[in-house]
């Protein structure tokens, strides 16, 4: 698949405009400080990566656009390490967007995507939070955020909608024991003040099923924004036995009339079926862009509940990204 | 996963730029139709507005500023009949007490404004733009025309505008900036590209 996927990039390339035109790139590199205060441990991450976007034209005019975002990503005592890592100090070139989207010149028809992008589904689907504090937990209440596969998506007069079928292999791009995702969203205009939003996710991702719908709804008054994301489902994560599933999160954030300073706060309640306590998580966070390159970003996580069988979830974050 | 990886990478060398900007259209097939119900396609050309643009920008319009998410790479769009060309299409923000306002823009071949439409406004006042007597201020007017619309201070709008904009001389004023920034660096930076065309 990745082979046909640079393919049909170079194959795509001659038409009309040379290799750069209509290209944006940018370096980006980001320091992660991560304390954990609840497992008393430190650890940072670095990112150093490339982050382009490309517009395919012919004399007849646009075509389609790819975006590619390639990033080499360095842990250092990272525990627990994520899926992609192999030990707490290990680093890895990590592919996060990387799709190419062909543009219909009909107002119907849909767009077609094909690469490795993110589900679309629920708040996520209009806010990118890749390379962010900010986090709307998509990999974790999905089992991924990005995979590789196909897609439809349009926007229409009244409504945009974003379907896809990806193979489940996650950064691989193969379907892993029968992996699969069916993901979809349809919802009000992304940029207007009001937007609801319904999602659907059908999905065996590392031999786990996951059934999910959700509801999302953002709304945007002056320099305030208030959004929340329901999704109901349930999964086969413990001993191949369906569990229902229960996620909630709500939002309040506030952005200066700049647009330099954004600060957000978080509640996030999650159930599960045969665990005895609801799992409750409070995000506070800042981002602030110091100039048109360098941000800075903190956050601050705490569980309110207390688990069963360990500490309460207690960790703060700070991070600084310059892109050029 | 390596050949792909390379092969991505020689692709994209490039020219360098300030930073990846998100500042053009949601959706430019069904946007720019509603501006131009005829266009069959549109043609994106992707440009660097620079410091030394936003110094042009100063000196043209002394007291005015660009916002430092208006540096980077932006995006003009050229509505398309088949391969005639029928207008452009631009998008620009403006900074204004409800965050940033952005401001899609059609302006003919003569770079005289032939449309605009708030994509995004946070305004309680936005109706603003559903007023025909305050947008036909607008309307047909090229950058010296509009530019006789401000004030001494350089940034407001004067009574002939304000007049036309009731209760929302604020808004009035942006939509004032922000037109004339979209027309003066549409002319700037996409000058040579728009003669071809």
């Amino acid at each position: 698949m990745c082979r046909y996927f640079a393919l049909l990039l170079l194959l795509s390339q001659p038409c009309y405009a040379a290799v750069t035109d209509n290209l944006r790139w940018s370096l980006d590199a980001s320091a992660r400080l991560n304390n954990n205060i609840a497992a008393n441990n430190t650890s940072r991450m670095y990112a150093f990566g490339l982050d382009t976007h490309k517009v395919f034209t012919s004399p007849y005019g646009d075509i389609g656009y790819a975006v590619a975002q390639l990033y080499f990503t360095k842990l250092s005592n990272q525990t627990p390490y994520p899926w992609l890592f192999n030990s707490e100090n290990d680093s890895q070139f990590i592919i996060r967007e990387a799709h190419l989207n062909y543009t219909t010149k009909s107002k119907w028809l849909p767009n077609i995507r094909l690469g490795h992008f993110t589900f679309p589904f629920g708040l996520e689907e209009s806010i990118d939070t890749n390379g962010r504090l900010l986090d709307y937990y998509h990999g974790k209440n999905l089992g991924t955020k990005l995979d590789w596969g196909l897609g439809l998506n349009k926007v229409l007069n009244n409504v945009e909608y974003s379907m896809s079928y990806t193979l489940g292999g996650k950064d691989d791009p193969k379907s892993i024991n029968n992996s699969y995702a069916l993901s979809g969203r349809i919802g009000s205009l992304s940029h207007l003040d009001l937007i609801v939003g319904f999602s659907i996710f059908d999905a065996k991702i590392d031999n786990i099923q996951r059934k999910r719908v959700a509801i999302d709804l953002q709304y945007y008054w002056a320099t305030w924004g208030i959004m929340a994301e329901v999704a109901l489902g349930k999964d086969n994560k413990v001993q191949q036995q369906w569990r229902d599933e229960k996620y909630s999160l709500i939002e309040l954030n506030k952005t200066s009339t700049n647009e330099q300073l954004k600060l957000y706060g978080q509640y996030i309640l999650s159930d599960r079926e045969g665990v005895n306590s609801t799992q409750q998580l409070i995000n506070l966070g800042l981002s602030y862009q110091i100039n048109g390159q360098l941000e800075l970003s903190l956050s601050s996580r705490k569980q309110l509940n207390q688990p069963e069988s360990a500490k309460k979830q207690n960790l703060l974050r700070f991070q600084l990204r310059y892109r050029y | 996963m390596k050949t792909f990886t390379i092969i991505m990478l020689l692709s994209l060398l490039g020219q360098n730029v300030y930073a990846v900007a998100f500042c053009s259209l949601r959706d430019p097939v069904a946007q720019i139709a509603q501006l131009y119900p005829n266009k069959t396609n549109q043609l994106s050309i992707v440009k660097t507005v620079d410091t030394q643009i936003r110094n042009q920008v100063k000196l043209a319009l002394p007291s005015n500023d660009l916002h430092f998410s208006e540096l980077g790479e932006h995006t003009l769009y050229v509505a398309m009949n088949n391969n005639e060309a029928l207008g452009f299409v631009h998008v620009r923000s403006e900074q204004s007490q409800w965050g940033l306002v952005e401001i899609v823009w059609a302006l003919d071949k003569n770079l005289k404004i032939k449309d605009f439409s708030f994509q995004r406004c946070r305004s309680p006042k936005k109706n603003i733009i559903n007023d025909e007597n305050f947008k036909n201020v607008f309307i047909g007017k090229s950058y010296q025309d509009l530019k006789a619309l401000l004030s001494n201070d350089g940034v407001t709008a004067n009574n002939l505008l304000l007049d036309k904009a009731k209760s929302a001389p604020e808004l009035a004023s942006v939509v004032l900036r922000c037109a004339l920034k979209t027309l003066l660096i549409t002319k700037i930076l996409w000058g040579e590209e728009l003669e071809e065309i």
